[in-house]
Formats: C-alpha cells, structure tokens, sequence
C-alpha cells in the first residue's frame, strides 16, 4: 500500500496461477462437475456487460454500498463522538450497547425480513446494523484518546467547547474516524451482498445466487470475482481520498488508515 | 528606556503594568487541594498562601511530589482547589480566567500536529480578532521567539526548542498578563535551554508580563527569577521564599559566575535539600 509502483512479482504470481487453474480444467487434473476454467469466466463476464445485467446489479449494489456506509457513517460517528465525549455516557450506557454488538448481524437478517419483507429497507437495515459498530468503535476511541493534554491545551487558551471539538478533538482523531469509515464501508460491502441474497432479490449478491440456481458457474464466478475487484476499487477510492484530506498528517498516521 | 520603546511595540495591555490590589497579580490564601486516588484521600496542597506581584518574575523550585505541577494548575484554572481562595486581579479563578496562559512542558502533546507554526500561534486568538490583527500578532508572536522563518512549517519539521518557542509563542499571541510556565525546559539540552532563558527574559522585560515559572533546576530558578519559592511536601507547601536581588539584564556568564548568583543558589539548594520530598 505505502508503495505506489506496480507490483511485478505479484502481478506475475497472479498469473501464474490462473494458468495452472485453466490447465487444471482443460487437461482434467481436476474435475469437479462445475469448475469453470478462466477462459471460460472471461466469456462470461463478456456476456452479462453486454447484456446489461452487470450494470444493473452493480448500479442497485453500489447505490444500496453508498446510502448504507454514509448512514451507518453517520449514526456511528455520532454515537461514536457523544460517547468518547462523555465518560457519563460511556458509564451508563457502554454495556448496553456492548451486549447488542457482537450480535451478527446476519442472524439479524431473519428479523429484518420479518418486519421489512423483501426489500431495499431489509438490504439497508442489515447493512447499516452491521457496519455501524466499527465507526462507533474506532470515532469513540479516537476521542477519547485524545492527549489529556490538548483538553488542557483548549482551556488555557479559552477555547469555545465548540471551537475545542473543531479544532482540536475531531482533527487530532481524524486518522482513527478514517480507519473507522474504511472498515464500516468494507463491512456494508459484505453485508450488502450477504442481504441481497436473502433479503431483497436485487444486485451483484442475488445475481451471484441467481446464476447458482440457473446452474450457470461461468456466470457465479464471473460475479463472485467482480465483487472482488469492486471491494478492492471502493477501498482503494477511500485510501486516495484520505491521503488528499490529510495530508499533513505525515505517512506514519496513514498507514494506519 | 529601552523598556518603554519596546513596549509601546508590542502593545501590552495597560492592565499588565497597572496592577490591582496592593501591586498583587494573584493572590492566594490558604489553598489546598485533596484527590480520592483509589478510595483514598490524599492531600496534595496543603494551605498554601502565596501572592505574585505584577511584573513579577516568580520562580518556584522543589523536587518531585512537592505540588509544584498541580499549583501551576490551580493557578491556570485548569482544575479547582478543594479549600482556599486564588484570586486573579481581585477575582476568584473559577476556569481558566482571561489574561492567564499556560506553557506545558511536553510540547510535542502540546501543539497540534496537524497545523503549520503560524496556525497553532493562531490557535487561541482565532474567532476572537479581526484576520488582520491575527496576522500582525502571530508576526509579532513568532518575531519574538526566533521564529518567523518558520511560519509555514509543521511542528513535527521542527527541534524541540523550536517547538517549544512555538508554544511560548501561541501564549504570546493572547498578550496574556501572566504566564505559567511548567517546567518548560525540563526536556531541552543546555544549550537550548540557555537560549530559551534569555528569550523568556526578554520577553518579561519587553513586554511586563508576569510570569510564574516551574523549574526543578536551581540554578535556573536564580537565573530567572526576581523572587524563588522552595516547595516542600507532600503535601505540598511553602517552605521559605528567596528575594533574588541580581541586577537586570542578566547574562549567562557574568550573572552566573557572580558571587551573589552563588550564594541565592547556595541558599536555594539548602532549603531544597531541607525540604525533604521524594
């Protein structure tokens, strides 16, 4: 990640292997009944962009990714930032909160089927339930952790508690709310494709199942591995626009985020 | 002369020079200060009575456990006395009151990180002044520690004197009435240390700031100051006040080779010695 230059060995690694996979399926080294070769995923892959039906997924999946990281991002954050203020909060309420967290969310997902049916709302409450937790985690750490010091640093210098929030708290923890967003959008990401197979039949995960119903494994890798690429591009997106937002905070804090 | 020329510079507030109540900036009487660390009570300060005088260079010395910190922060309004009044210009200090500002020893926490020189100067001033006056007091700021070439850089391209003159210099920039410094050269070598001594005096002289200063190193209490308090505990309290009567300006060869230099420095180092503590 720290280094920017494209990776030759890997590169090569990769293409090695996918090699050895096409072999192993045309020489019949292994032969599970539906076990596409590359090749055979490329065409595929071809296919569903010509017909329009990748686009279609990936334009309901990346909408749903969106609206859920922004609101789980939000509603994180804020609680993140009230209870890393607060030791109150933090003392009468953590525990609470505690227990509802480790939760999987995907045993949520029946409950959220039952009250919302199949349907975006399923999608975006499971989605955001989930991804909520790493926002929450890391903006409250990040608060709460601020030096002891900068709080002395804001009164002596007569700083509104506003002014102190914006100036001092939320920048000096900036680099652990950015770990938080990367880790809450990777989790909506799964959660979105997890939902989209059970909860509500739109997107890249019901094609995925879609294509496993219609025995069309060329088709189900072709979307599994997509929604690789996509997890990589997002995260990558979020990284770039970390680095333009801060800067200043030298490599150290980055590589962290 | 040279005084009032650099002071119609800087502009200090008439305030500063104008003292309230009898030549007295702060007036102490009685102040104590318990914690409860782990259910147990602790007293920290124990009825401390102390004034400073406007103008004053006050330095206070003591070995570690004698209260030395926690004073400084009662006097900064950074946290509340158990017992005991601390009055500022008249009135009791309840937060931070204005025209105080506290310099820390530990800088790198200190100063934000993430902003150049010139922003962290601007730091406690933002909001309040125009942009222009922000401008003009963060120049004059920096000018008066060194810095001004230094304006755009992060704190963490900096040494830690450097840094050091960044905090004295975003104290500066409020034109605060009294600076409380904590041991604010308690991390630097000696040479940086001795420069920043002389940037400090020249700051008390140009500007008739008061300062009360934090140290745990003898000679630089005597070097400073006009008066020496020897802190003895815990609890912490005042174990006996030296009136430090070498001339200014002071130099650091010729004040501290001075016969009377030895002697305060004698005087101080018995009294801490006396004074027991950790």
């Amino acid at each position: 990640m720290r280094d920017d230059r494209f990776n030759v060995p890997g590169a090569l690694t990769l293409l090695a292997f996918l090699a050895a996979w096409e072999a192993a399926v045309r020489f019949g080294v292994v032969t599970f009944a539906y076990l596409p070769a590359p090749s055979a995923i490329a065409l595929a892959f071809v296919a569903i962009v010509r017909s329009g039906e990748l686009f279609a997924a990936t334009v309901h999946t990346l909408r749903s990714i969106v609206i859920g990281w922004v609101l789980a991002g939000l509603i994180g954050g804020l609680l993140g930032l009230v209870f890393g203020l607060s030791a109150f909060a933090r003392r009468y309420a953590l525990a609470s909160l505690e227990v509802l967290r480790p939760l999987p969310a995907i045993a949520f997902l029946p409950v959220a089927l039952l009250l919302f049916n199949f349907s975006l709302t399923t999608e975006l409450v499971v989605m955001i339930y989930a991804s909520i937790w790493p926002m929450f985690v890391n903006t409250m750490g990040g608060i709460a952790n601020v030096a002891a010091r900068l709080h002395d640093v804001s009164l002596t210098l007569k700083l509104t508690p506003l002014q102190t929030l914006v100036k001092v708290l939320l920048p000096a923890a900036a680099p652990a709310i950015l770990v938080g967003l990367r880790l809450c959008l990777g989790t909506t990401l799964v959660m979105a494709i997890i939902a989209e197979m059970i909860g509500n039949p739109h997107g890249l995960g019901y094609a995925v199942v879609n294509a496993l119903m219609a025995i069309q494994p060329e088709q189900m890798f072709a979307y599994v591995l997509f929604i690789g690429v996509l997890a990589i591009g997002l995260n990558f997106c979020l990284i770039l626009a970390a680095r333009r937002l801060l800067p200043v905070y030298g490599r150290e804090a980055m590589s962290h985020v | 002369m040279a005084r009032i020329a650099a002071e119609q510079k800087f502009e200090v507030s008439p305030a500063a020079l104008a003292p309230a109540n009898g030549g007295n900036i702060y007036e102490c009487e009685a102040v104590s200060l318990e914690l409860f660390p782990h259910g147990q009570r602790r007293l920290i300060i124990d009825r401390l009575s102390l004034n400073v005088r406007a103008g004053e260079f006050l330095t206070i010395v003591g070995s570690s456990g004698t209260g030395k910190s926690t004073l400084l922060r009662l006097l900064g309004g950074l946290m509340p006395a158990s017992s005991g009044s601390i009055r500022f210009r008249g009135s009791a200090v309840t937060g931070a009151p204005s025209g105080v500002v506290v310099v820390f020893q530990d800088y790198s926490n200190a100063l934000l990180q993430w902003r150049s020189v010139a922003r962290n100067v601007a730091l406690g001033i933002e909001g309040k002044l125009d942009r222009a006056e922000i401008d003009r007091r963060v120049r004059q700021s920096l000018q008066l520690v060194g810095l001004e070439k230094n304006a755009s850089d992060h704190p963490w391209q900096l040494s830690g004197g450097m840094q050091q003159r960044v905090q004295i210099a975003r104290a500066l920039a409020l034109k605060p009435q009294v600076m409380l410094m904590d041991e604010p050269f308690g991390a630097l070598d000696a040479m940086t240390k001795a420069s920043l001594q002389d940037e400090v005096l020249q700051v008390h002289e140009r500007t008739g700031t008061s300062f009360v200063f934090i140290t745990h190193d003898i000679d630089e209490a005597v070097y400073l100051g006009d008066r020496a308090v020897v802190l003895a505990g815990p609890p912490g309290h005042i174990h006996k006040t030296v009136e430090i009567a070498l001339p200014r300006p002071r130099d650091q060869m010729r004040t501290r080779q001075s016969p009377a230099f030895l002697d305060y420095r004698a005087e101080i180092h018995a009294a801490v010695l006396n004074a027991g503590g950790h």
